[in-house]
C-alpha cells in the first residue's frame, strides 16, 4: 500500500483509505483477470509451436547419434577391407562411433541448456 | 499406397524428371526439376534482396524492412554462436546465403506440385560438406597444425588420449553426415507424412458409409502443413546455427 502512494501524495491523500482500498482490489483483480487471459491466449499457441521445437529438436539429437554411428561403423568397415580383417576393426569402430554419438548428442544438449547470449528473440532462442 | 486420391505414390513426388540432357565429359549435369527449382531459388533471393534494396530509404518500406529484418537475423545468429568480433563477420555472407538458400528452398517445397530440392541427401550433403570444407581450411590457415588439437581435449589423463582421439576425430567426421541427414530427413518424412494423410482423404471419399470420417484427415492435413511450414523455418534456422557452431571451432581453434 505505502509503495503505491510515491505516483501523486496531493491525489493520494485526496482519497479516503476506503476509496484506496476499493481501487487497489479493483487493480489487483484486472491483474489477475489479465494473467488468466493471457495464460488462455498462449497456452494453445505455445504447445504448437513448443511441439514443432519438440520435434525438431528430436530429430536434430537423433542425427547426431546416427551421423557417430553411422560414421563409426562405416570407418571400421573400410578398415577391415582394406586390412582383411573383417569383424574386429568393424566392432571396434561401431563402439567408438556409438561412443562419438553420445558425445555429440551431450554437447549439443549442453549448449541448449546455456544459450550464449538471448540477442535472438524468444522463440527461437528454445531451439539451438 | 495407391490412394483413391490420383493413385500417388507417397514418395513419387520425389523423383527427379531430366528436361535437358546434358553431359560433358561423362558427368550427368543434366537440367532437371532440381536444377529448376535451385535456379528459381537462387532467383527469387537475388530478386528479392535486389528490389527491396534498390530504392533504400532511411524509413524503410515493407520489402526492405522485410530484408533488414531478415539480415538482422542472420546477423544476430552469426553473433551468438560464432563470434562478435570483425572475424567472425566475415562468414557472415556465407551463412547468409546458406540460410537463405535452405530456407526459400524449403517453403517453395511447400507449395502444392513443387518440388523440394532439399528433400535429396545429394543436395543436403553437398552444402554440409562446404560447410566443413570451409571449416577445415580457415582452420589450418589460421592455426597451421595447432588446429589438430581440436582432437585433443584438454585435462585428460594421457592413458585416455588413445580412446578419445578417434572418438573426437569421429565425432568431428560425424558433423557433415549429421547435419546433412537432418535436413534431408526433415524434409523427406515431413512431405511423405503430408501426402499420406492427403491420400487418406480420397481413400475415405471412395469408402462409402466412411466417407463420413473424410474431413479427419483433410483437418490433419492441414495443421500438418502449418507444422512443415514450421519446420521448414526451424531447419534452415538450425542449419545456420549448427554452421556458425562448427565455423566457431575453425575460429577460436582448440577450447
Amino acid at each position: 500500500m505505502s509503495n503505491d502512494d510515491k505516483t501523486g501524495h496531493p491525489a493520494a491523500d485526496a482519497l479516503s483509505a476506503a476509496e484506496r482500498a476499493a481501487l487497489s482490489k479493483r487493480a489487483s483483480a484486472l491483474g489477475d483477470q489479465l494473467d488468466a487471459a493471457k495464460l488462455r491466449r498462449s497456452a494453445p499457441g505455445r504447445s504448437d509451436s513448443s511441439q514443432g521445437n519438440a520435434m525438431a529438436r528430436g530429430l536434430k539429437i537423433s542425427a547426431e547419434l546416427i551421423g557417430g554411428v553411422v560414421v563409426g561403423g562405416g570407418l571400421g568397415w573400410l578398415l577391415d577391407k582394406s586390412l582383411n580383417t573383417f569383424p574386429l576393426m568393424f566392432i571396434l569402430f561401431f563402439l567408438l562411433g556409438s561412443a562419438a554419438g553420445i558425445l555429440n548428442i551431450v554437447r549439443q544438449a549442453q549448449r541448449e541448456v546455456t544459450p550464449p547470449a538471448p540477442s535472438v528473440k524468444d522463440d527461437e532462442d528454445d531451439d539451438k | 499406397m495407391a490412394a483413391g486420391g490420383g493413385g500417388h505414390s507417397p514418395i513419387e513426388q520425389f523423383a527427379l524428371t531430366t528436361f535437358a540432357s546434358f553431359k560433358p565429359f561423362g558427368i550427368d549435369a543434366s537440367i532437371t526439376n532440381s536444377t529448376v527449382f535451385m535456379v528459381a531459388a537462387v532467383g527469387l533471393i537475388c530478386a528479392f534482396l535486389y528490389y527491396s534494396m534498390n530504392n533504400a530509404s532511411l524509413i524503410p518500406g515493407r520489402m526492405q524492412s522485410l530484408a533488414e529484418m531478415t539480415y538482422e537475423f542472420v546477423a544476430g545468429t552469426v553473433r551468438d554462436n560464432l563470434d562478435d568480433s570483425h572475424e567472425g563477420r566475415k562468414f557472415l555472407p556465407f551463412v547468409f546465403a546458406l540460410f537463405a538458400f535452405v530456407l526459400v528452398c524449403n517453403v517453395l517445397g511447400m507449395i502444392p506440385g513443387f518440388f523440394t530440392v532439399t528433400s535429396h541427401i545429394v543436395i543436403t550433403a553437398a552444402l554440409a560438406l562446404l560447410v566443413i570444407a570451409t571449416v577445415l581450411v580457415y582452420g589450418f590457415a589460421r592455426h597451421g597444425f595447432g588446429f589438430l588439437k581440436l582432437f585433443v581435449p584438454s585435462g585428460v589423463p594421457l592413458w585416455l588420449l588413445p580412446i578419445l582421439v578417434p572418438i573426437e576425430i569421429i565425432s568431428f567426421v560425424s558433423r557433415p553426415v549429421s547435419l546433412s541427414v537432418r535436413l534431408f530427413a526433415n524434409m523427406l518424412a515431413g512431405h511423405i507424412a503430408l501426402k499420406i494423410f492427403a491420400g487418406f482423404v480420397g481413400t475415405l471419399l471412395a469408402a462409402g458409409v466412411w466417407s463420413a470420417l473424410s474431413p479427419l484427415p483433410l483437418a490433419l492435413t492441414t495443421a500438418l502443413t502449418a507444422l512443415e511450414l514450421l519446420v521448414a523455418f526451424l531447419q534452415a534456422y538450425v542449419f545456420a546455427v549448427l554452421t556458425c557452431v562448427y565455423l566457431s571451432d575453425a575460429v577460436h581453434g582448440a577450447h
